[in-house]
């Protein structure tokens, strides 16, 4: 197998950068997109993009105060139309 | 990482084994308990899918039907959280197809979007950061269904790779495709300046 040239090397990266800011690429393959990032603009701030997303969707972790409806198990009430078990279990 | 606090089994009172095996056997009230313990985030998980309280409120309903319907089938290879949720995103995923596949009508609004504030009183800072947060919001309703469970699942709810996969019904690597897919239109949509100098 040949050495991959550059624009191999950045076609692959751009198509791994949300694999790299997962941590899920392994060690030759990470080291490919590093020295690749090193010596490219586009690379390096795709990669600081990435992380600045993936962390702002994390950030994403809750919908204050939500609770889910009472009426949540009303169909299956009606389905076995056996009253209120939760009542029950209260 | 989304923490997983919102999962909670049933405590020791009722074990989840015992709870299953009571309502396989057709104790609803087990049943409830079982389900009971994941509606919130069950129904969070809808929310975010759907971006519509009143559509989440009426497949939360369904759901649980299904899940009541279905649990005699339930053999305990994957866990009892994971069938449930994907009982969730199929039937998401079913109504969003009787929608026609329009996006959210009520998008998820930056105001119930939880995303930790920029350590500084700079009221530029902040102006920025609330301006990701509604781009954040707009690209992420925008995405068709199965990438924005893919994000949902994985970076918003914080579940592994295989579990996430599993919930959406596909394979690990197709999930990651799918994943990298959703950040690829999330991160042209808003675009790496703001990003960088926003959220970073």
């Amino acid at each position: 197998m040949g050495v991959p040239s550059r624009s191999d090397d950045h076609q692959w990266s751009q198509q791994h950068l949300s694999h790299y800011v997962e941590g899920e690429l392994g060690p030759r393959a990470r080291h490919r997109l590093d020295r690749h990032a090193l010596g490219c603009v586009d690379c390096g701030r795709g990669i600081k993009a990435m992380r600045a997303l993936v962390y702002a969707v994390q950030g994403l972790d809750g919908l204050a105060g939500v609770r889910a409806p009472a009426t949540i198990f009303d169909r299956v009430r009606l389905a076995t139309s056996g009253g209120s078990p939760s009542a029950q279990d209260a | 990482m989304a923490p997983l606090a919102g999962r909670r089994a049933p405590g020791p009172a009722g074990t989840e084994a015992s709870l299953i095996a009571r309502a396989q056997a057709g104790d609803v009230g087990a049943f409830e308990r079982l389900s009971g313990a994941y509606a919130d985030r069950l129904f969070m998980l809808l929310l975010r899918l759907l971006g519509d309280r009143g559509e989440a409120e009426d497949v939360a309903q369904e759901v649980m039907l299904r899940a009541w319907r279905g649990i005699g089938g339930f053999r305990g290879t994957s866990s009892y959280f994971t069938w449930l949720y994907r009982i969730a995103v199929n039937e998401a995923n079913r109504a969003l197809e009787k929608r026609g596949r329009r996006p959210p009508s009520v998008p998820i609004g930056p105001d119930e979007l939880r995303l930790p504030g920029p350590a500084t009183d700079d009221p530029s800072r902040q102006a920025e950061f609330n301006e990701l947060r509604r781009a954040l919001a707009r690209a992420l309703a925008e995405l068709p269904p199965e990438l924005r469970t893919a994000v949902v699942l994985r970076d918003v709810e914080g579940l592994s790779t295989q579990e996430a996969a599993e919930i959406a019904g596909v394979s690990q690597a197709a999930f990651k495709s799918r994943l990298h897919q959703a950040r690829l239109r999330v991160r042209a949509a808003i675009g790496d300046e703001a990003l960088v100098t926003s959220g970073g």
